[in-house]
């Protein structure tokens, strides 16, 4: 999708284990606000060698993959970054 | 609207259907002659694959073995299953195509392109995600739907996929969604007597707000000429809650939607061609002195001569005077989220 032109400011994206998903090494990464959720999807997949994820904002709701990052973290952000959990079984109903 | 039954106008968001004629692909027609197009009503507020049961008893006999994964393309553009049927419409067919050609295949999904689809279970899921997710903005969290009686939850569904609006109201009435008060009809909408803190008071709120939003280069004069869009990156998607606050002002759909897109409008939206005048002026008379309004006026529209042509929501083209209160009240759909399609001219 076409993104705003002035939405190339960086998000820092905060990733949470939950259940008994596997902690990562890194768990702050920084990512381009007019990226969409569906990269971070990606990357946790890629980075986790899983393909069924679920994935979530402040332990509360999944996020339409189309969403664009910087969106999410302008109405859910806070500290200055995104938090984003993640299992390998629903954890949030 | 809790408490106060549906308004006339969500009986007409409810009762809103698209006429389908819904062809096979070619590429999956193994029978002789070939299966008819299916004609059928989508309603606005339900989702393409929920067509799924009728689909597969109407074409079920043409198709090749195999496993089915439904998906529906329109000249060429694989739709995405998790947006409303009436909102895909509104944004994918602005000339009147009634029925609305429509192409389904159960074989080959465009994965590169659409997230994955399973079965009723996936949009269900997508929906109450968009529930919490709305409810986290008007709210600040989401527990009243996390809290939610595992039934009432699939009462909740239920009534969306067979459009009962009394079911949903029933229901969605206990997750206290009060977006924003209805400047207008309020005063004929009784309240229900568990509220107390709201009643009088100047109350903000956040109305969640989904956009999609295209740009055109050229003029035209009726919404249903303008140009079509027939791939998904020409639309760019905008989810920004609109912060509004209930003190009395005047505040439109137009006045909402420059809001949301700064980028294309300022802050204080005016008529472009006085505020540009003005702001030339200022720049040949005056070297020295030029005042921090016009330097503001220049930062902040990257798109000086963009124009809001219009908003399309539930299959009509509103007036940017009306009242965004009104409108977020009666067409938002059943996740919360008022879903507008956005049509802006650009000339660079």
């Amino acid at each position: 999708m076409a993104s705003d032109s002035s939405a190339v400011r960086k998000v820092v994206v905060h990733l949470r284990a939950t259940g008994d998903a596997p902690i990562l090494k890194q768990s702050k990464f920084k990512i381009d606000g007019s990226e969409q959720f569906a990269k971070v999807i990606d990357f946790l997949r890629k980075q986790l060698h899983k393909n069924t994820l679920f994935v979530y904002v402040n332990s509360a709701f999944s996020p339409n993959p189309d969403e664009l990052v910087i969106d999410l973290y302008n109405s859910f952000g806070f500290d200055g970054k995104l938090v984003v959990n993640y299992a390998s079984s629903m954890a949030w109903g | 609207m809790e408490g106060g039954g549906a308004t006339e106008a969500q009986k007409f968001v409810w009762q809103g259907a698209i006429p389908l004629q819904i062809h096979l692909h070619e590429s999956e027609v193994t029978s002789l002659p070939a299966p008819p197009p299916l004609m059928v009503l989508a309603p606005r507020i339900g989702y393409l694959p929920l067509l799924a049961s009728q689909l597969k008893s109407h074409f079920g006999g043409a198709l090749p073995p195999g496993v089915d994964t439904i998906w529906f393309e329109y000249k060429g553009l694989p739709l995405k299953w998790y947006v409303p049927v009436g909102v895909i419409f509104d944004l994918l067919c602005t000339e009147p195509e009634r029925p609305w050609n429509l192409t389904v295949h159960f074989r080959g999904y465009p994965a590169n392109i659409l997230i994955p689809y399973e079965s009723e279970e996936s949009i269900k899921w997508s929906f109450i995600n968009s529930l919490k997710e709305a409810a986290y903005i008007i709210n600040g969290n989401c527990k009243n739907i996390m809290k939610m009686a595992q039934s009432d939850q699939v009462d909740l569904w239920n009534s969306i996929s067979k459009c009962n609006l009394e079911a949903y109201i029933r229901i969605s009435s206990k997750l206290k969604l009060r977006i924003i008060d209805d400047d207008f009809t309020e005063c004929l909408i009784s309240r229900s007597s568990g509220e107390t803190d709201s009643a009088g008071s100047a109350r903000t709120g956040r109305v969640p707000v989904r956009l999609y939003v295209w740009t055109v280069g050229e003029d035209f004069t009726d919404a249903d000429d303008a140009p079509q869009v027939y791939d998904w990156d020409k639309v760019s998607y905008v989810n920004r809650p609109v912060e509004y606050q209930n003190k009395g002002k005047y505040f439109s759909l137009g006045d909402a939607v420059k809001l949301l897109l700064p980028n294309y409008f300022k802050e204080k939206p005016q008529i472009d061609s006085e505020t540009k005048t003005e702001v030339e002026d200022e720049h040949t008379n005056a070297d020295e002195g030029v005042s921090n309004s016009s330097i503001q006026t220049k930062t902040t529209c990257s798109f000086p001569k963009a124009r809001l042509m219009f908003v399309r929501v539930q299959g009509i083209v509103p007036k940017l005077e009306v009242p965004f209160s009104w409108v977020v009240n009666n067409l938002m759909n059943p996740d919360y989220f008022l879903h507008l399609c956005v049509c802006i001219k650009v000339s660079q």
